[in-house]
């Protein structure tokens, strides 16, 4: 079993974590077409332009669908499970994915969602806690 | 072959099924003029390797992708159709099962979302189940109908790796493993070795063996990937379903037996949609009317697909549709099927079908 991978030092993700660590959601922006665009890429897929800023964007969304892990994939997962993965759109489009906090009541799909910031292992992160 | 080849390479068992397919196809290795080797998961097996131990050099010799059954069937089609040659050998060896492949490690390196804890292919499939009971309405008995039909059709299949009983309160019973998905929905993983000689109609009217034709073939990609809105629900398969039946003017009704490659029972349930078996949304209640169970109008997967036979990424449904349309599958054999079509798709970028007849003027 691997360990759970990271993507922190792939540089393209960089700014999002830098951003995290500051307690902002950010995603890609092309600059040529004005497209959002999540997960980071070196390159926009709409215009094919590689001019891109990083912008901020409001830390919420709509639970898109969830699943609950009750098995462990690997060894640095195993005292997590049963831990609960979401995808979210945001309210201005991209797709992140990302835990959910277990709340009062079960997730739904289509449940609205706020982003949360925090440090796991030395890492700034994101996760959702329904609204 | 399939089950548990442990000390063997993908190599090894690769070429052990070509010498099977050489055999039964009355050929002989100084007849084939190409060779595509499809990969295994570890990225073995491939043209070079397999090709050394076969000791051929050939006209035609190419590899493939882990995972591309149904676009190796394509690709020997365009080779034969280019004349870059006549007769292919197509090869698959895999032994994931006894060297213990790591599936639960991210096929394309570290991403976002692996880091979040979506890892296996039951994440994904499970964010896209959960969305299709949203929506839609579906049912855990309704989409359990996949697992515990394959189950049945598994028990009349001697060489099927899960033959033990299935019945919708055993499964409704199991664990959540991704929740919605449970143990049965998922892909079993063993090891296996497949084969097949692909040729033209003229060569093939000359060999002893009964010829299984290729009617029609489509591809469509999905490359963009998370890209794509809603890419979970992979709606770039319904452009290889408008493509396949535009190829051979068919439709849904003329199919006798249906094989779609099942990692997990998600695909299944998202193609018979695509392809029009039934309408969007309705997989749950197309499924629990019971017409893909033994004696249903459309059996689907007739060994077991990969939940209950084995984990040869699609290469045994075409096997066993050629069984079915030659006549060869024992207890589970249907009633003198003409046409089967093959079903698959390479994970959430790429999707695949194949049109197979008992006649030679069938489609395009």
């Amino acid at each position: 079993m691997s360990e759970s991978p990271s993507p922190v030092d792939h540089p393209v993700a960089e700014p999002f974590f830098q951003a995290a660590a500051e307690g902002r959601l950010v995603v890609q922006h092309c600059n040529s077409c004005d497209a959002l665009r999540w997960p980071p890429l070196s390159g926009c897929p709409e215009c094919r332009s590689r001019d891109t800023t990083w912008v901020e964007v409001a830390p919420a969304g709509t639970i898109w669908s969830f699943v609950v892990y009750h098995r462990a994939f690997s060894r640095s997962l195993k005292d997590q499970i049963p831990y609960t993965v979401a995808m979210v759109q945001l309210d201005e489009g991209p797709y992140l994915v990302g835990r959910l906090v277990e709340g009062k009541k079960p997730p739904k799909v289509g449940d609205r969602v706020d982003a949360e910031f925090l440090e796991v292992g030395g890492v700034s992160t994101v996760r959702w806690r329904i609204a | 072959m399939q089950g548990e080849l442990p000390g063997q390479s993908v190599e090894e068992i690769a070429v052990d099924a070509a010498i099977n397919a050489v055999e039964d196809s009355g050929l002989t290795f100084a007849d084939l003029d190409g060779l595509i080797a499809c990969k295994s998961v570890q990225g073995n097996g491939n043209d070079v390797t397999v090709g050394q131990l076969l000791g051929l050099n050939l006209p035609y010799v190419q590899s493939l992708d882990y995972g591309t059954c149904n676009f190796s069937l394509h690709l020997a089609v365009a080779a034969i159709g280019a004349g870059l040659c006549n007769t292919v050998l197509l090869t698959y060896g895999a032994n994931a099962r006894s060297r213990k492949f790591d599936f639960g490690r991210p096929m394309y390196g570290a991403d976002m979302a692996s880091a979040a804890g979506l890892v296996h292919i039951a994440g994904r499939a499970g964010l896209a189940l959960q969305r299709h009971k949203a929506i839609y309405g579906t049912t855990d008995e309704q989409f359990g109908m996949l697992a515990v039909g394959q189950r049945e059709w598994a028990r009349k299949n001697p060489n099927a790796i899960f033959r033990k009983p299935l019945s919708m309160d055993d499964y409704l019973a199991e664990k959540y493993m991704v929740e919605p998905l449970r143990r049965s929905d998922v892909t079993m993983i063993s090891d296996g070795g497949v084969a097949f000689v692909v040729t033209t109609a003229e060569r093939a009217a000359d060999l002893p063996t009964k010829p299984v034709y290729i009617s029609g073939i489509a591809e469509h990609a999905g490359v963009r990937g998370e890209h794509n809105p809603e890419n979970l629900m992979r709606p770039w398969l319904k452009d290889a379903a408008r493509d396949i039946w535009a190829n051979t003017g068919m439709g849904p009704a003329d199919i006798d037996a249906l094989y779609i490659q099942d990692p997990t029972a998600l695909w299944t349930l998202q193609m018979l949609e695509y392809y029009g078996f039934c309408d969007l949304g309705e997989g749950g209640p197309f499924l629990a009317e019971g017409h893909t169970l033994p004696g249903g109008d459309l059996p689907l997967n007739t060994h077991g697909g990969q939940l209950s036979e084995s984990y040869t990424w699609g290469w045994m449904h075409l096997v066993e549709a050629v069984r079915q349309l030659r006549g060869q599958a024992g207890e589970r054999q249907l009633e003198a099927p003409e046409t089967a079509m093959y079903l698959s798709s390479h994970g959430f970028v790429k999707a695949a079908a194949s049109i197979l007849s008992t006649n030679a003027s069938v489609g395009s």
